[in-house]
């Protein structure tokens, strides 16, 4: 077919199409879906989401369960949210013996009603040093919260964690503010450190909270004590607040939201390669069954029927329990069946076609068979293919997560199915964590509605007997 | 004598996205008790729409916009759904479809789908209903086993006969036949039209026989109606469009011409040059004027009325003027 | 005419049937193998146990030949084809064998009662839902029939395309966490409560469990049959023969229901029927999330304790529900449709 009448055709159809809202609608979401699988990396608020979707300490410093942080605008008590505070205010002062001080100051703008549930400091150290944390209230109070002292360090992360290691200095600070009395049933170890350092100082702190909304700077000190050694690199501070993100995190502390992003573009890459290779591989099926006709038609109609009669599912569920395919492996095993799907209605077509005088006469020329075939059937054939296609993909989607669901999908890469896995693993459904079920069910939802929109606008278009006379 | 059927001044335009289609614009024309009229022209020139217009079912999106269809002295246009049905149609009028292929639901059985026809405007026990079905497959030479059998289990021949002895047993008066026999083989057609000539004697019945092929025209029908995009070009008896060195509308002539003859020499294929008008913007004047080869000023400005150029015989041309 | 044609058809399905069988013995009989080759060693440790006062090497020789035995009674010493035939042979005289370790209410460990007993629990949810929705599914499609591109046909398909690629599976999960944990209407899931109540309250219990799952499949089930029914119609309305019915003074509702809906049974059976057979493949997940005891459960708990045996005994007899439904529905097209029923020209 030449190009001229290939664009021609396109042209066509566009301007056809164009009428279908649905179908553009569908395009839109689609095209839009591409735009963000190519901005992946600048869209996703944790970049390493798609390769530490696993490891525990990528996440640690997020709270498990949190909802989204919009929630916040439909409760009457804000929670906080939890914030990561990068480039602090920095400041190194040499003292004698070429020892440094550096400090870094955090600035944190506290406006909500319920407490962090912690604060957690970082940073690449080097050497030995002692560090210490101390935060400056809004109220002037300042908090010796914690400190430690490194040894041997060679680049590893440093995390101080207010939660664990500032227990000891908030009850002695609280000591000051409330009574023996009110104190007797607590210990160190049983009082919040952060329900404590954003409270405001009264009596009767210790059991109830009121939050002292303000401007508080945390500061770190590192005391590098070996010139040349000791160094500090990197500092950052994460506020963990009980809300999270734009869709909350899940029980494993995950962002939501990134898991989402990353999984979008393995639900393209799995509906499309699999509605393309198997639309392609039941075409030329269906026409070579269709022209070869005879006992060629005879066994391909009988190995199609063999291939029909099994149930898709229960066979790629024992499959993916025994080998532990990847993902490619799970989409050639989903061709290996999908394939039978236009089978029938493309040798039917096929089979008219050949029926057509200008074949009898291609033959009469002595035209080779892949010739007629490729020439004269297989245009006439894609229109349908690219409709076909289109409806094919939400099956696949739907067959991958659903063998993720029951955990036999690819474990090296998330998919939208498998965030679906640890929400009912996490029971989520019992305890109502909403952020965690819709959203990953509903974008498969949105994902098959989108192809739905762009195949049976197509279809419509490419089926005139279906239009009203 | 009075007409049967009397169509005053129709117009139906079909509403489409694109514009109003001017199917049948402006049509008058009257059918006698024992008559046969032949409705002939091109494809698309509306013939087929007069036949469903006249049994009150124009195809959507087809309405009425004008005119009056007078059965037995009654407009049928304006009456109700169910009156039309009840007494109009299959009781007055009934008709033969094209394709003969396709117009019997297939899964119905041919007993079935007469005895439903039967039912629906006669009370009648159903011994009587079945003699009577048996007594009409007769007349048209079907055995009456076929009343048992399924649509595709009968030849095409078979299958118009009985649509015909179906359009026949409630003994309407006029019967609308649209080219009940262009679906079958040349044989098979003399067949049916003999038997049709032969029932329009016993049963004293008038026909509006719509087709294209001018030679059967000739055959069956006592009085021909030209129509051309939508209008009426000529109308006259037999005699008066058949015969040789006779006026007509250049239309007509092209197309007498057009047919090839057996016994004369062929030199070369006459047809008529140029598509049929687009009738949702037809061209001033008359319609025909852009493919006639005898047209001249008046004929593009102003459209010719249909008038008497002899008994019997009216012309729309402003040749005759 | 027909009869032939019947025969023909059971025929053709099974000898389908024992194809499938034999391909799937032959893929799963290496995995099934071990597990029956574990399962030897289990038993014949089990019997050793029993026995005691026994020199070890006497002990040793009694292993060894029971093991033997065991070996040749499941002709695990035989040649590769032998086994493999062996195999389907079982299989397609629903013998089974036994479980590894899930059991069936009576306490037995029979792959057949097993099995058995999950099968009516699938199809009476799934042949009800399949029932409403055809029936809905008609009804509806008729009614976008009659007006083809109003806003009732529009507003209706669009829903179609919306919940096209759905999983019922989630569908599921939303419904549970609404309906049942915050609206606390519904039971979580199984099919009675435990302990079942008596007599009428018992069938009140059941209906109780079964509008969850029931709703769910409805809910996204009757909008495709729908759509397939308002083009089937739709392209009959337009044949002649429907015209010519009209012309002879058939009534509306007569040509409607009687000529179109009459010569639009075969295909529209078929397609309903077909994507009905196809949701039978992901009843798996979907009682799974209900605990709803049917053979889609049956299946996933065989896949996670390793039970091959019911795993096996649960595929062939989908396969074969699957088979036994395409058989059917070939049969009744073939009824219904007088060009098959009744044959070739007079």
């Amino acid at each position: 077919m030449k190009f001229a009448d290939f664009k021609y055709g396109l042209s066509e159809f566009w301007s056809e199409f164009k009428k279908e809202r649905s179908g553009l609608v569908g395009l839109a979401i689609l095209i839009l879906s591409i735009l963000v699988v190519i901005f992946e990396p600048l869209i996703l608020p944790w970049k390493e989401a798609n390769t530490k979707w696993r490891s525990i300490d990528y996440w640690q410093d997020n709270s498990a369960g949190a909802p989204p942080a919009w929630t916040n605008f439909f409760s009457k008590q804000k929670a906080a949210i939890t914030v990561r505070l990068e480039n602090p205010k920095d400041e190194v002062i040499e003292m004698d013996g070429g020892i440094k001080l550096a400090t870094y100051t955090f600035d944190y703008d506290y406006t909500a009603d319920k407490a962090p549930l912690d604060v957690i400091f970082h940073m690449i150290g080097h050497g030995d040093f002692p560090v210490q944390v101390a935060v400056e209230r809004p109220d002037g109070q300042i908090i010796e919260l914690a400190q430690r002292f490194e040894q041997g360090l060679s680049g590893q992360d440093i995390r101080i964690s207010l939660d664990n290691d500032g227990r000891e200095s908030v009850f002695t600070f609280i000591k000051s503010h409330e009574s023996e009395e009110a104190l007797k049933e607590y210990s160190s170890k049983s009082l919040r450190t952060c329900n404590i350092v954003f409270n405001q100082t009264r009596e009767g702190m210790a059991t109830e909270f009121k939050s002292l909304k303000g401007n508080y700077k945390f500061i770190v000190r590192a005391l590098l004590l070996v010139p040349g050694y000791s160094e500090v690199e990197d500092p950052y501070t994460v506020v963990t607040g009980s809300v999270s993100g734009l869709l909350g995190t899940d029980d494993s502390k995950r962002d939501i939201f990134s898991g989402l992003v990353a999984g979008l573009k393995w639900a393209l890459i799995i509906g499309l390669l699999t509605s393309a290779i198997s639309v392609l591989i039941g075409v030329m099926y269906g026409i070579v069954s269709a022209y070869f006709g005879g006992a060629v038609d005879s066994v391909m109609q009988f190995i199609y029927q063999i291939v029909n009669s099994v149930p898709i599912l229960p066979v790629l569920i024992v499959v993916s329990a025994i080998f532990k395919p990847s993902i490619y492996m799970l989409i050639t095993a989903m061709v290996l069946f999908f394939w039978t799907g236009s089978v029938m209605t493309v040798r039917s077509m096929a089979l008219q076609i050949k029926e057509e005088t200008y074949i009898e006469a291609a033959k009469a020329l002595g035209a080779k068979h892949s010739r007629i075939i490729f020439k004269h059937m297989v245009p006439l054939l894609i229109p349908y293919s690219f409709a076909s296609m289109a409806l094919s993909v939400p099956s696949a989607i739907v067959y991958e997560s659903s063998v993720s669901l029951l955990g036999l999908g690819d474990a090296t890469i998330v998919t939208w199915g498998q965030i679906l896995h640890d929400a009912m693993q996490g029971a989520a459904i019992l305890k109502g964590i909403w952020w965690w079920v819709l959203p990953p069910g509903l974008l498969i939802a949105i994902m098959g509605m989108t192809f739905a929109f762009l195949g049976f606008s197509m279809d419509k278009i490419l089926h005139p007997k279906l239009k009203t006379r | 004598m009075n007409s049967l059927l009397k169509i005053e001044n129709l117009q139906m335009y079909y509403f489409t996205s694109k514009g109003a289609v001017r199917a049948i614009d402006g049509i008058n024309l009257e059918l006698f008790p024992g008559e046969s009229i032949g409705l002939v022209g091109e494809s698309g020139c509306g013939k087929t729409s007069l036949g469903t217009s006249i049994l009150r079912m124009p195809t959507p999106p087809g309405r009425y916009v004008e005119g009056k269809i007078l059965v037995d002295g009654v407009d049928v246009i304006p009456l109700p759904e169910k009156e039309v049905r009840k007494s109009i149609r299959w009781q007055k009028i009934s008709m033969v479809f094209q394709g003969a292929m396709n117009c019997l639901t297939p899964v119905y059985t041919i007993g079935h789908q007469m005895m439903e026809t039967l039912v629906e405007h006669q009370d009648m026990p159903r011994s009587d209903a079945e003699e009577l079905m048996r007594e009409y497959l007769g007349y048209v030479g079907l055995p009456p086993e076929i009343l048992q059998r399924y649509p595709h289990e009968l030849s095409g021949g078979m299958k118009q006969r009985a649509v015909i002895a179906t359009a026949l047993f409630l003994k309407p008066q006029i019967i609308i036949l649209d080219e009940p026999t262009t679906a079958l083989d040349v044989i098979v057609q003399a067949q049916i039209i003999n038997l049709l000539k032969k029932l329009k004697q016993q049963f004293d019945l008038s026909f509006l026989f719509i087709t294209h092929d001018l030679a059967l025209e000739a055959e069956i029908s006592d009085r021909i109606c030209v129509m051309y995009a939508g209008k009426i070009v000529e109308l006259g008896t037999n005699e008066q469009i058949y015969g040789i060195q006779r006026p007509s509308h250049p239309y007509t002539e092209r197309l007498l011409a057009a047919t090839p003859r057996l016994f004369k020499k062929v030199e070369q294929l006459h047809f008529i040059p140029g598509t049929p008008p687009d009738l949702i913007a037809p061209p001033k004047g008359c319609r025909f004027s852009p493919r006639c080869n005898k047209a001249f000023d008046r004929c593009f400005e102003e459209e010719p009325p249909l008038i008497e150029i002899e008994p019997g015989h009216k012309v729309a041309c402003w040749l005759f003027h | 005419m027909y009869k032939w044609f019947a025969v023909k058809r059971m025929l053709k399905g099974i000898f389908t049937y024992v194809i499938i069988i034999f391909i799937m013995s032959v893929l799963f009989n290496t995995v099934n193998e071990q597990t029956m080759r574990s399962s030897i060693e289990e038993q014949v440790r089990a019997e050793t146990m029993r026995l005691k006062n026994m020199q070890p090497s006497a002990l040793q020789r009694f292993q060894e030949q029971r093991r033997q035995e065991l070996i040749r009674l499941y002709r695990l010493d035989r040649p590769l084809m032998e086994r493999i035939l062996f195999r389907t042979w079982n299989t397609i005289t629903f013998n089974f064998g036994k479980s590894t370790i899930i059991k069936s209410s009576r306490g037995d460990r029979e792959v057949l009662a097993i099995v058995g007993e999950a099968i009516p629990r699938s199809l009476v949810l799934f042949t009800v839902a399949m029932a409403i929705e055809i029936v809905v599914g008609i009804i509806l499609g008729l009614k976008k029939a009659q007006k083809p591109g109003g806003s009732l046909d529009r507003s209706t398909s669009l829903i179609t395309m919306i919940v096209y690629g759905m999983p019922t599976f989630w569908l599921a999960m939303i419904l549970i966490m609404f309906f049942v944990y915050q609206l606390r209407i519904f039971p979580s899931g199984g099919m009675h409560t435990v302990p079942p109540p008596q007599g009428i309250m018992y069938y009140i219990d059941f209906l109780w469990h079964m509008t969850l799952p029931l709703l769910t499949l409805l809910l996204i089930g009757f909008w495709g049959i729908a759509f397939v029914v308002r083009n089937i119609v739709l392209s009959i309305l337009q044949e002649d023969y429907i015209m010519a019915a009209r012309a002879r003074g058939i009534p509306e509702n007569k040509v409607l229901f009687g000529h179109t809906l009459r010569t639009a049974a075969p295909p529209l059976i078929t397609m309903s029927v077909l994507s009905l057979l196809a949701s039978i493949g992901g009843a798996i997940i979907f009682e799974g999330i209900f605990s709803w005891p049917g053979l889609g459960n049956l299946y996933w708990i065989a896949v996670q304790q390793n039970d091959i045996p019911v795993l096996m005994g649960d595929l062939a007899i989908t396969v074969g529900l699957y088979q036994v439904g395409l058989i059917l529905l070939d049969l009744t097209y073939g009824f219904m449709d007088p060009r098959i029923k009744v044959g070739g020209k007079a």
